[in-house]
């Protein structure tokens, strides 16, 4: 199965779990998701999801000058984001190892 | 380095041009870090941007459809939706505006108001496009009302059943966006244009019937466009009028001579209407004789003088004499102003004598 196919579905999730461990900037961001092995995670999904994800009041933004270039605005979890990584993490738990299950039990009759 | 800071600008401009149908607001927000984004892209990997995160355009849908706004309109389809939104937007603000010039809100609140009329019209419409449809070859024309095998009150009866069903369709699909609703709108055009037909149609055959009817019967006499009347000295009578034996005036051509405009403003009480003048229309154009109305010729002089006063120096009531007299007033007017003026001395006026 295609993986891009699978991160459209939580993407959003995997955003929220990077930055419940700290706040970072837009391409810190998709370097940190990468790094922990997402790697076709697409540039403009995460702009455009962190984009999506404040908008709906999950996250805070601040904005640190850079020593190098423009200024970086930077992303922090919420109140609101941390209720929502809690309820949507416990949702994906539990579908993740209904998945395993599954597999498991297909894969041994098969 | 291979990318460039124009290759940048470029990346950033195309990703940004895919986004237009945005609110600027929006797409602001969405492209305000990716300057930031592509240079530290192209700063850690070799070649070029789109290499790299693919097409500009592509880029825009992801960024997108991830911000939830919507599958992009990059197709061609996209665009005309695009551009029919614009167009019903500024349609919008038309309504608005000119709503109350017209004493309405807007100008769609009038034309709903017109609505019924348009369904009256349209059933006729149906009605005359359906005579016409099955009535091609019969008598081959358009008339006011709809005949059917010229049958003008089974014509009158369809008229009036469809009149009705297009009133009461309208009342029933009044506002609905539905596909039959579109094929209404379709009929609706299919009619107007009908209409539009056939109002062209009945225009071109009206002015066949007023101009070009009476020429054909009046062939014999076609070729003349003015009357001469000479009395039997052979004198050219002028103000002739022309009647039949049921004392209708005969009309003979018309006047087109050069010098009409004089004419007509010598003879006022007939300059309203040329026509009523009586011939000939030009007699500068008489084709035999002397010239009646041409300077003062001596052989029309002797005759009837002594029917002027001289103290009518400059009479203003020329055709009131012509009615009586016909040419000799303007003879003698013009040679009567010189002799009020010689006093009455032994000297006489040669050939004149208004003593009277």
């Amino acid at each position: 199965m295609d993986t891009t196919q699978l991160l459209k579905g939580v993407l959003d999730l995997a955003v929220l779990a990077v930055l419940r461990e700290e706040d970072g900037y837009g391409y810190d961001i998709l370097r940190r998701l990468r790094d922990a092995g997402l790697t076709e995670v697409g540039d403009a999904s995460v702009y455009g999801t962190l984009r999506r994800l404040f908008a709906a009041g999950l996250l805070t933004t601040y904005v640190v000058p850079s020593e190098s270039g423009p200024h970086r605005k930077y992303y922090s979890l919420n109140a609101a984001g941390r209720d929502q990584i809690a309820r949507s993490g416990k949702r994906w738990r539990s579908f993740a190892s209904t998945m395993d299950t599954l597999l498991d039990d297909r894969g041994r009759a098969a | 380095m291979t990318v460039t800071e124009q290759e940048i600008a470029d990346y950033v401009a195309r990703v940004r041009g895919a986004l237009t149908d945005l609110p600027p607001a929006v797409r602001d927000e969405l492209t305000e870090d990716l300057p930031e984004h592509l240079a530290v892209v192209a700063a850690e990997s070799d070649g070029t941007l789109v290499e790299r995160l693919g097409e500009p355009e592509a880029y825009a849908v992801e960024l997108r459809i991830a911000a939830g706004f919507g599958a992009g309109r990059r197709s061609a389809t996209g665009e005309l939706t695009a551009f029919v939104d614009r167009f019903r937007a500024r349609l919008n603000t038309l309504d608005r505006q000119l709503g109350p010039p017209l004493g309405y809100p807007t100008v769609r609140a009038f034309l709903h108001l017109l609505a019924p009329g348009w369904w009256v019209l349209r059933g006729y419409l149906a009605a005359m496009l359906l005579a016409a449809v099955l009535s091609t070859g019969l008598n081959g024309g358009i008339g006011l009302l709809p005949r059917f095998g010229g049958h003008l009150s089974l014509g009158l009866m369809i008229l009036t059943g469809l009149v009705i069903a297009s009133v009461m369709l309208g009342r029933r699909h009044r506002g609905s966006r539905i596909w039959s609703g579109r094929l209404l709108v379709l009929g609706n055009l299919v009619l107007v244009c009908f209409g539009l037909a056939a109002l062209v149609y009945l225009e071109d055959r009206r002015g066949a019937g007023d101009y070009y009817a009476p020429i054909s019967v009046d062939s014999r006499y076609d070729h003349i466009s003015d009357v001469f009347v000479y009395d039997t000295e052979g004198q050219l009578v002028d103000y002739a009028r022309l009647f039949d034996q049921n004392g209708d005036p005969i009309r003979l051509g018309y006047p087109d001579c050069d010098d009409m405009r004089d004419v007509i403003s010598r003879d006022e009480i007939d300059s309203a209407n040329p026509l009523l003048r009586g011939y000939p229309y030009c007699p500068e154009a008489a084709p035999f004789g002397p010239r009646p109305t041409a300077d003062a010729s001596p052989p029309a002089l002797p005759a009837p003088p002594g029917t002027v006063q001289p103290d009518s120096a400059v009479p203003p009531t020329v055709p009131e004499s012509a009615a009586t007299t016909p040419e000799a007033p303007s003879p003698a007017t013009e040679t009567a102003p010189t002799t009020p003026e010689i006093p009455p001395t032994s000297a006489p006026a040669p050939g004149v004598a208004p003593t009277g």
